[in-house]
């Protein structure tokens, strides 16, 4: 194994008037995990794209092995080794998971390609995760039929699929469940090993201090310091990323008080995935959704909104409701905050205002006040500490985190009275994470029923106490008080209640 | 150990249907021949089976050609006007004493003409990066001015020899004859299966089905863009020729109802109009599918102000046909 070093240094992005890259700076070498660090909108996915040749920068230099280098399309940086899983992945909807993977890299015989080596092939890499995706994920399944958490493995297979030097993984493990990741890092671990040099970006600190051995801080689009690992603590990271960090106290909720209403019960709820779902949330009550990814914790909360098909009985707001379509739901104040924002969230092209305001235009009047609206609008996006030219920018402009707490915050407008949340903090940076869970304390204090998925259990146990852990399409276990520990979770979650 | 969200099993025929969305028209254009033979019963004869294809492979050329661009998620408007204007290069070119030499620079000629136009249509797509809508449409008029400029009236003559040897069926045996261009549709369509193998096929799905994903992955998008476009010129100028042979003779304005048509029959022909998906067979039977409904317009001797109003209904039709196959898709689901 050649040696391999590439080195970034001042490298400045701008688009238009905002700046994404102020002065980046990355060292990387053969047999390091590099953790790129910083909060939403701090320069980090622009900085990966630099290196993959997808960004050209405006200035900047690049140094390959001591030499300089320029990366002046994404076929430059692959033939200098470098790939990339992107966070916003790269997956052409419409083709097969073997076309994805080698796309522009197909495998010829004779100058065709040859579908059943692509087939092989994929199998093979497919193989690295086997177990940990569902049956239908085969080489020949199109990309649209699969889950995110399969997309996303796809997109990390396609990346390996290109043996490269340096690997970037850009928020890889956002949608992936704790087994998936395991095996990630497991693989991680062997590519390090054989010489592969990785940068990795996370917002999971927990994840960095597993995998990295060292660190490199964003903030506001510049480098402001390189950490080892081993000789850092998360504290010092966390201070590096965000000024004036510190106030990330958690504060585990009192139990609900038994006197206030129930907001939403459930009686054997059963979709094609959940088998009988049973629960109740009051007014006031923050309730957690743990377990495994994909054990029907999305399905549970599409199903209450009414967005799939499903049978059993559902009472809300103490009346017998079964909602057929999502416009049935918000009618009755209750909104849903979803997981995948690509997918079911945001019209990419039109602006931050818009997209913030579409669920709730009926509330402004007719003609609508669009002034008062904006006054909204803007209050959300500072408590949201959303980074952004300008309300009137579109949303494909942001950054992925950014783009998030737009989905967040478009539901939160409406003012529900019972809130659903599918794991909405994916990709969310630790400040902006801090500033979502005390305006969702501050819902519940007011009163909002709450029902909350999230794949954290970090965040389940500093926000919720009380958390029903669901285990193939069930609610295996109730965790509450004394019995709400890290412990009972993970083992409620492999589906061994204790 | 399993993760179970929401697996996506599709019943068999959801499946085919989404993966041929083609089979569809092709159950349209059965349906078009029952029809279409209920009222001419000669029509699968050797004699006007041979005069149906053969007028119906010009918009044959311009459909393949604009399949293309339309997978790569373009639109090419000018195709037409390609026609037109090679059209009349062919026609002033091959005079009636012309040798078989003279015929070849012709086509040569016309060849070079419509590539031209097509690489005027990709500058303007690729480099300057206009709509394509805006770009084809605005080029559309500069060939069409070409095609007068060089053809001022309907004429000339091609040599007979040359006419009727595409014009007749080629015989095989003494009892048995086949339409040439039956024979044309045939190569195409093995052409096209051929090309399915190829990297290129993969870009251009790519291109049409997410354009960035494709250019972060490698794929050098702009080339592919520009390609369909060179091949959609290409094609328009091989229809121009179906056209000429067939005819004999020149018409400046050949091409200028055949833009819209072109576009029809890819869509019936289940290729996707925003791109990424679609296929090159479909495109030939939405050809002859828009070429029966008219056959039987004329044999049904309807009165002259239902063709426009079919032509409207087929083109909301075509624009409906993904939306039944989401429909077959989500009902079998
Ligand atoms: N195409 C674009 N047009 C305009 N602005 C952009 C564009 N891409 C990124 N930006 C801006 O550049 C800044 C940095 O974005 P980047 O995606 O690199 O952030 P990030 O560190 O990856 O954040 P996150 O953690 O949210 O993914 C953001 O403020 C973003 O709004
Ligand atoms: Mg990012």
């Amino acid at each position: 194994m050649t040696s391999f070093r590439l080195t970034v240094e001042k490298a400045v992005k701008t688009y238009g008037g905002v700046t994404a890259l102020a002065d980046g700076n990355l060292d990387v070498q053969a047999g390091t995990v590099t953790a790129l660090l910083g909060a939403n909108g701090s320069g980090k996915s622009t900085l990966s794209k630099i290196l993959t040749g997808v960004v050209s920068p405006n200035s900047g230099s690049i140094t390959l092995n001591g030499a300089p280098m320029r990366f002046a399309s994404p076929q430059a940086a692959r033939q200098a080794g470098i790939s990339a899983v992107y966070q916003e992945l790269s997956l052409i909807p419409d083709l097969t998971v073997a076309e994805n993977i080698w796309l522009a890299h197909e495998p010829l015989k004779n100058g065709f390609v040859s579908r059943t080596l692509m087939r092989q092939r994929t199998q093979s890499l497919l193989d690295l995760f086997a177990g940990l995706y569902n049956r239908h994920l085969t080489p020949d399944a199109l990309i649209t039929d699969l889950t995110p958490d399969e997309r996303q493995l796809v997109e990390i297979l396609k990346a390996l699929s290109f043996d490269p030097r340096l690997i970037i993984l850009d928020e890889a493990t956002a949608s992936l469940d704790g087994q998936q990741v395991n095996r990630l890092f497991e693989l991680v671990t062997q590519w390090k090993a054989n010489g592969m040099a990785i940068v990795m970006v996370s917002h999971r600190m927990e994840e960095i201090f597993r995998i990295a051995d060292k660190a490199s801080v964003l903030r506001n689009g510049r480098t402001v310091g390189e950490r080892v690992i081993a000789e850092t603590s998360e504290r010092e990271l966390v201070e590096l990323m965000i000024e004036g960090a510190g106030a990330l106290h958690r504060e585990r909720a009192p139990l609900v008080d038994p006197a206030n209403p129930v907001r939403l019960e459930v009686r054997g709820l059963k979709t094609s995935v959940l088998h009988g779902v049973d629960l109740t949330v009051r007014d006031g009550e923050l309730l957690g959704l743990g377990g495994l990814q994909g054990q029907g914790q999305s399905d549970l909360l599409m199903a209450l909104f009414g967005a799939i098909r499903s049978t059993g009985q559902m009472i809300v707001s103490g009346e017998a409701r079964h909602f057929r379509h999502p416009r049935q739901a918000m009618a009755a104040d209750v909104a849903l905050v979803p997981g995948d924002r690509g997918s079911e969230g945001l019209l990419l092209i039109r602006s931050i205002f818009e997209n913030l305001i579409l669920p709730s235009w009926g509330s402004y009047g007719t003609p609508i006040r669009v002034a008062r609206a904006r006054e909204k609008g803007a209050v959300i996006a500072e408590e949201l500490k959303m980074v952004m030219s300008s309300l009137d920018a579109p949303v494909n402009s942001l950054s992925g985190g950014n783009a998030q707490k737009v989905v967040i915050g478009k539901w939160l407008l409406r003012a529900p009275k019972l809130l659903l949340l599918n794991d909405p903090t994916k990709g969310i940076d630790v400040g902006a994470k801090a500033e979502f869970y005390s305006l969702l304390r501050q819902l519940r204090d007011r009163g909002t029923a709450i029902l909350f998925y999230s794949s954290d259990d970090d965040e389940l146990l500093g926000l919720c106490n009380r958390v029903l852990v669901m285990h193939d399409g069930r609610v295996s276990t109730e965790l509450f008080g004394d019995r709400l520990t890290h412990e009972q979770l993970v083992s409620a979650s492999m589906g061994t209640p204790s | 150990m399993t993760t179970i969200s929401a697996p996506k099993t599709r019943s068999p025929i959801g499946r085919t249907f989404s993966r041929n969305p083609f089979l569809l028209s092709l159950i349209l254009l059965i349906i078009m021949i029952v029809i279409n033979r209920a009222l001419q019963d000669n029509m699968l004869e050797i004699g006007p089976l041979n005069g149906t294809l053969r007028t119906m492979m010009p918009a044959i050329f311009l459909a393949i050609g604009q399949t293309f661009v339309v997978i790569a998620g373009g639109v090419d408007l000018s195709v037409g006007s390609i026609l037109s204007m090679t059209n009349a290069i062919l026609a002033v070119m091959i005079t009636q004493e012309a040798t078989a030499d003279q015929a070849l620079v012709a086509i040569l000629v016309a060849l070079a003409a419509g590539l031209g136009a097509g690489a005027l249509n990709g500058f303007g797509v690729t480099v300057l990066r206009l709509q394509p809508i805006v770009t084809t449409y605005a080029t559309s008029f500069i060939f069409a001015g070409i095609a007068l400029r060089i053809l001022p009236e309907p004429g000339g003559r091609l040599p007979r020899d040359l006419t009727s040897f595409y014009r007749n069926p080629l015989q095989l045996s003494e009892s048995f004859a086949i339409p040439l261009s039956l024979i044309l549709i045939t190569l195409l369509v093995i052409f096209w299966l051929v090309l399915s193998r190829t990297r290129f096929k993969q870009f251009l799905f790519a291109t049409g089905g997410n354009a960035d994903a494709a250019y972060t992955t490698g794929v050098r998008v702009s080339r592919v863009k520009f390609t369909t476009y060179l091949l959609s010129a290409l094609f328009a100028t091989l229809g121009a020729l179906a056209l000429t042979l067939g005819t004999g003779t020149g018409n400046p304005r050949a091409g200028e109802l055949m833009t819209l048509p072109s576009v029809v029959a890819v869509v019936l022909g289940g290729t996707r109009l925003a791109g990424g998906q679609g296929n090159i067979i479909g495109s030939i039977i939405g050809v002859l599918i828009l070429g029966l409904i008219g056959n039987i317009i004329s044999f049904g001797d309807l009165d002259s102000w239902v063709r426009p109003l079919v032509d409207a209904l087929i083109i909301i039709a075509a624009l409906a046909i993904p939306g039944v196959i989401g429909l077959v898709r989500r009902l079998n689901q």
